[in-house]
């Protein structure tokens, strides 16, 4: 079991030095600590989104609406901003329930009606993506109204104080540490295998170590993105949601076997449809962001996230039968294609080739993903 | 008297060391239809694979000889080509083609320019059809026809390839009983053109009524072949119980208790076609107490338990009261809190997550009892898995063992132990000793008084007439969908539950 799950973590890991080091050599910017902070900007979003596609494919369903639907509800919330003069919070408040009611919907036809979440999302894709551009008309809508910032265009803009960011730096390694031998001394009690000592201390000094450092580069270049701080406790609500909590049990049971879910008295609509709505809030709030990094609506918000999520999910060791998959694992492949699309902006590589690297990489982490399972099976 | 066509001789066939068959020998005649019948596990459908090439020459031993040549079958091909055709319960029909298409389906006639010549096709098919007087249009698509016309194109398929050995598994467990006439007049008309049949059937009636020998199969061995004019129904029973059931079977009483399960004229429709197929059941369950259902394949014991547990079927009467009261909950999640639990006879399918760990299977159906502030409270969670790792005794390292890596008889362990930890009043047990060697079996038998003693009631259903007799303290046998008979556990012998099963309601012993 240890030795399968690090050997997969290591070839991801590999990858992702690759990655880094032929962008730094290429395009010494790479490392700059503003292309840094830009960098996390973008993961956030992408990561935001991976995060609710993982809750959606642990039970074995898919969705190909969420990027029409980052256009849609960020085109919402910027119209009702800039043309209605809402304040900023009640838009995104509306947008955020519309969000979270689609989606709700459509979890119910997948379990009620029986009909595929590929082809109902599929079909979410083309609607939400047409009623986007009605809402928008066809324009390019700013989020700002009388040039004064609001929360829905700092989103992307706003950078923690510096101190801030040390503070929570700290505030997080503490309690890192403390979580980590809490649960080593609960497995320890039990019975279950617990990694050397050693080895725990060299992994929470490096998580410790990648933290500041992190907070470092950032501070450099204004400080902590807020787009950071919102994946992080997208990331940790969901990590405690599939990894403390019947509903996230549910979730892996349901994508394990079905049937013997239902047998087992696992509540599959309700769970299902939860996860749907929950992907619906996301979607609602990686839109602000997108939409908010972008500066404005416009018809091509959100094209194509959902396969950037879907990516990072599969890159990430989530398998798309359902049952598998881990934050942490979803949070290094967002890792990967966000240094990817990164880089490849850099370095000014034109659209047509953007996506066919972004294409050859999926093909291979899944392709790679397939051959190390079935070696160490 | 005719030639022989096939002749078995004393064939053993063992799985990793188990005996499926012992010893079977038993010869067919050309224009002969030739009845077996056992009980389940007899060895019925082993013989068959192994007649019908998917177990290959040499992985068995003994021999045997299709028109006086030794048989030596690599594969299901090599079976048709000496002329062995197998219809088998679950047909091998592509439903949204037509009859002609399904026909020749694999064998379509000689292609002109790579195309396939439809007219020819059809007509063949339409001969075909008509030269074994089966009124059935070569056009219509399959998924039109009912399973009797089915049956009758599978038969004429397999007679396309020029077969004169017709094997039928079953034939009639899924037709309506005219659809069975017309089957059995078919069957008496290839008879009189010298196609060799062995017919495999739990229904005795048709055996009498098509059948010129019967040979009778228990334990894997071919127990005695008999001429269906010179013997009785009671005689083929006896056959195929013929044993005293061992010491196997450890119950204690339990202290009988109050009445905890009252089914009343329970009829239940089937999902899909939307006809009744439960009707009328009745029967209640006391504290303390083991009731057995017993019923041959296809006879609705595993539906009804389904049915019970809110997982098949629709009610169309009825009522189910558990502890007096009326049960209204529909869904298993509710019925699981109302205290009734179910472990599948297939746990592979319906009992475990197998890509999971022991603890995240034990306590997936009582999260909800161990949470605390909405998340699960993880030292409740392990206390409660181990407590039931330990009582069960589960051979596995750790609580962090993958259950797909575990024994058939451990997995079994951990589906009932799922089940336990709902604190259930009422157990159903769906062949829980199904595939799971003998020292695990006495364990769950061992189980199954531990929990009675504690009070539980269980619902025990199993195919294994030993088994039931055994374990149980009342039997109740399912016939077609209806009560056939109940018994107690002293009146209860093979004999009479086999005949209740088989609709035969009083069998006069010889």
């Amino acid at each position: 079991m240890q030795s399968k799950k690090s050997l997969r973590d290591f070839s991801l890991l590999i990858a992702l030095v690759v990655i880094c080091a032929f962008f730094a050599i290429v395009s010494p910017q790479f490392l700059s600590a503003r292309n840094l902070s830009l960098l996390t900007t973008e993961l956030s979003i992408t990561a935001t989104l991976a995060m609710g596609m993982l809750l959606v494919i642990l039970p074995g369903n898919i969705d190909l609406s969420a990027g029409s639907g980052v256009g849609l509800l960020g085109g919402i919330a910027s119209v009702l901003v800039f043309e209605h003069k809402w304040p900023a919070p009640l838009a995104m408040g509306i947008a955020l329930a519309i969000g979270i009611l689609i989606w709700f919907c459509m979890g119910n036809l997948v379990v009620r009606q029986k009909m595929p979440a590929f082809i109902i999302t599929l079909g979410g894709l083309l609607i939400f993506k047409g009623l986007f551009w009605l809402v928008i008309h066809n324009s390019t809508i700013p989020i700002v109204q009388g040039g004064r910032a609001n929360l829905y265009s700092v989103l992307t803009t706003f950078y923690l104080p510096l101190i801030a960011g040390y503070a929570l730096a700290a505030l997080i390694v503490v309690a890192l540490i403390v979580g980590k031998l809490r649960a080593r001394k609960a497995r320890q009690a039990y019975g279950f295998a617990v990694e050397d000592g050693e080895v725990v201390f060299l992994k929470l000094f490096l998580a410790a170590q990648l933290i500041f450092l992190f907070v470092v580069v950032t501070n450099k270049f204004r400080g902590i993105p807020f787009s950071a701080v919102i994946l992080g406790v997208t990331a940790f609500a969901v990590y405690v949601l599939t990894t403390h909590t019947p509903f996230g049990r549910y979730l892996y049971a349901i994508g394990g076997n079905e049937e013997a879910a239902i047998i087992s008295g696992v509540p599959v609509e309700k769970v299902v449809v939860g996860s749907f709505s929950i992907m619906g809030a996301i979607v609602a709030i990686t839109g602000f962001m997108q939409t908010s990094y972008s500066g404005a609506s416009t018809t091509t918000v959100g094209d194509l996230m959902e396969l950037d999520a879907i990516a990072a999910c599969v890159i990430g060791g989530v398998s798309l039968k359902g049952g598998q998959g881990t934050v942490p694992g979803v949070l290094f492949g967002a890792l990967i294609m966000a240094c990817l699309l990164n880089g490849m902006t850099l370095l000014a590589v034109s659209p047509e080739f953007k996506f066919i690297a972004r294409g050859a990489v999926l093909s291979l982490a899944v392709w790679m993903d397939v051959r190390l399972r079935r070696k160490l099976l | 008297m005719n030639p022989v066509v096939l002749e078995a001789e004393k064939i053993i066939k063992k799985f990793l060391g188990v005996v499926a068959l012992k010893d079977i020998s038993f010869n067919l005649r050309a224009g002969e239809i030739h009845g077996l019948c056992g009980e389940n596990g007899a060895g019925k459908s082993t013989l068959i694979k192994l007649l019908s090439g998917i177990y290959p020459y040499g992985s068995y031993e003994g021999d045997f000889f299709v028109h006086g040549q030794l048989a030596k079958f690599r594969s299901l091909a090599d079976a048709q080509k000496a002329g062995i055709a197998v219809i088998y319960q679950e047909l091998a029909l592509v439903d949204d083609m037509t009859v002609g298409e399904n026909i020749f389906l694999g064998a379509e006639p000689p292609a002109v320019q790579g195309l396939i010549d439809w007219h020819r096709v059809y007509h063949d098919a339409r001969l075909l059809l008509e030269k074994f007087n089966v009124g059935i249009d070569p056009s219509e698509p399959i998924a039109k026809l009912g399973m009797g016309q089915k049956q009758l194109v599978e038969i004429v398929k397999a007679l396309s390839k020029n077969s004169n050995i017709l094997i039928l598994d079953e034939p009639t467990a899924a037709l309506a009983e005219h659809e069975v006439l017309i089957l059995l007049d078919i069957l008496r008309d290839l008879r009189s053109r010298g196609i060799a049949s062995i017919y495999i059937s739990h229904k005795l009636d048709e055996l009498f009524a098509v059948c010129d020998r019967i040979t009778v199969l228990r334990d894997g061995s071919s127990i005695a072949t008999l001429e269906t004019k010179r013997t009785n129904k009671a005689q083929i029973i006896k056959h195929m119980v013929g044993r005293e059931i061992r010491d196997l079977f450890p119950r204690r009483q339990s202290k009988l208790g109050a009445s905890v399960l009252e089914i009343e004229n329970l009829t239940v429709a089937d999902p899909h076609s939307g006809q009744p197929f439960l009707s009328d059941i009745k029967f209640s369950l006391r504290v303390g107490e083991v009731l057995g259902i017993g019923a041959l394949m296809g006879a609705g014991r595993t539906e009804l338990l389904m049915h019970l547990f809110g997982a098949w079927g629709r009610r169309l009467s009825g009522s189910v009261r558990l502890n007096g009261r009326e049960l209204s909950a529909r869904k298993p999640e509710e019925i699981i809190r109302r205290g009734m639990v179910l472990v599948s006879e297939d746990r592979r399918r319906y009992g475990l997550i197998l890509d999971k760990t022991i603890a995240f299977n034990l306590s997936l159906s009582s999260l909800a009892k161990l949470t605390k502030n909405r998340l699960i409270d993880q030292g409740l969670e392990f206390q409660k898995n181990n407590h039931f790792f330990q009582s069960l005794r589960v051979k596995a390292p750790t609580l962090e063992e993958l259950v797909a890596k575990l024994s058939g008889g451990t997995q079994q362990k951990i589906v009932l132990g799922k089940a336990l930890m709902t604190e259930p009043l009422v157990i159903f047990l769906d062949e829980p000793t199904r595939g799971i060697d003998v020292g695990a079996k006495l364990e769950i038998y061992a189980i199954i008084n531990r929990l009675t003693d504690a009070g539980k009631a269980v619902l025990l259903v199993s195919s294994e007439l030993p088994e039931l007799i055994g374990m149980s303290d009342r039997i109740v046998i399912l016939h077609e969908g209806r009560i056939g008979g109940e018994f107690d556990r002293d009146e209860a012998t093979p004999e009479k539950l086999l005949a209740a099963a088989m609709g035969q309601r009083h069998v006069a012993l010889t």
